[in-house]
């Protein structure tokens, strides 16, 4: 990239910084409006500027249209008063970045990122907000903390970030490309990338394979130690707390 | 090695929405999706990466990553639901105590 280029950049992500600013929910006057103005602005200038400068000529029309989803599905996911439709624009997110690991010929990343985020996680998300849903909507979900100071941070962690994104040095290709041309020399039907990866992370790295393994399990038992509390017995009869106490009594684990 | 810079644009776009989200909002679950959002970012990054390197050690890294996210959101949902029976509400402004 070249210097002209770089300050080009950081005036879209200004751009797009005073969007997600006048996006964030606020209180008084909604200023959406403006917000869209700016954020729409943001996004046309980053994909045409990808697209003239930065980007390959052979970059394909597909990741366009998917950045351009996950960036202002995220941007919702932020900005959006209702916890609930954030959970469901950051499944289009999951959906968007799935399909940016396919155009880069990550398949395997790509569906576990589908099975494992849209499928697991967002589900036990959506579960717990509906679970925790106050009546009406809340007046934090309508007020930001500090959202100049916010905003500011975050675009300055993308500036520095994306404009030296080009000066990466450009490396040898090490060893663990032979995985993939064993897979190749043996069965082409069978020589596919789940196949590559899933030789690497049961040969290299199986044992950070158990470690994670170990990770879930401590984590499973960690948050059921967290969240457990008394249940009644059937036919007992408890006298019901408000809400704020039902918590205090549970016995430490 | 050509097409790796704007994927890398495009990761640190995802991270740094993140990071606003989560300095940003009071809602204790959207915080926790902001985190996500961060994951995501990550993910968008290292697999440019090994593509970068002509490998495949990033994608399995983000195979790890996966496994993380779903770690951290097992613990911080549980922490959350904990959080909430205590107070009764989901305003992270209701737990600083040192107001910083």
């Amino acid at each position: 990239m070249t210097a002209t280029t770089t300050y080009l950049l950081y005036l879209v992500f200004a751009l797009g910084g005073a969007g997600v600013y006048f996006l964030l929910p606020r209180a008084g006057r909604s200023m959406g409006r403006a917000g869209a103005i700016f954020g729409v602005a943001g996004v046309v200038g980053l994909i045409t500027l990808l697209a003239t400068q930065i980007a390959g000529p052979d970059t394909s029309f597909y990741f366009y249209l998917f950045a351009t989803i996950a960036i202002v599905a995220a941007t919702r996911v932020v900005t959006h008063p209702k916890p609930v439709y954030s959970a469901l624009y950051f499944v289009l997110v999951v959906v968007a970045v799935a399909a940016l690991l396919v155009l880069q010929g990550a398949e395997f990343a790509a569906v576990a990122l589908i099975i494992v985020y849209a499928g697991a996680i967002l589900v036990t998300y959506l579960f717990v907000i509906m679970l925790a849903k106050q009546r009406g909507s809340a007046v934090y979900d309508h007020r930001s903390r500090e959202p100049f100071m916010a905003v500011v941070a975050g675009f300055v962690l993308m500036a520095a970030v994306a404009g030296r994104a080009s000066d990466l040095p450009v490396v040898e290709k090490t060893e663990a490309i032979s995985v993939q041309d064993t897979t190749q020399t043996e069965s082409p039907a069978a020589a596919s990338n789940s196949m590559a990866v899933g030789t690497l992370l049961m040969t290299k790295y199986v044992v950070a394979i158990e470690i994670a393994g170990v990770l879930l399990l401590v984590s499973m038992v960690g948050a059921i130690a967290m969240s457990r509390k008394k249940v009644p017995v059937e036919g007992m009869v408890t006298k019901p707390k408000p809400l704020g106490q039902a918590g205090r009594e549970v016995a430490p684990f | 090695m050509t097409g790796m810079t704007e994927y890398i644009i495009v990761g640190a776009i995802l991270f740094a929405l993140g990071l606003v989200g989560f300095m940003s909002r009071r809602n204790l679950i959207v915080m926790f999706l902001s985190t996500e959002l961060m994951f995501q970012g990550v993910v968008v990054n290292v697999v440019a990466m090994a593509r970068h390197h002509g490998n495949l050690e990033g994608q399995a890294f983000a195979v790890f990553l996966l496994a993380i996210a779903a770690v951290e959101a097992g613990l911080a949902l549980g922490m959350v639901v904990m959080l909430y029976r205590r107070r009764g509400t989901l305003d992270a402004e209701v737990w600083s105590a040192m107001r910083g």
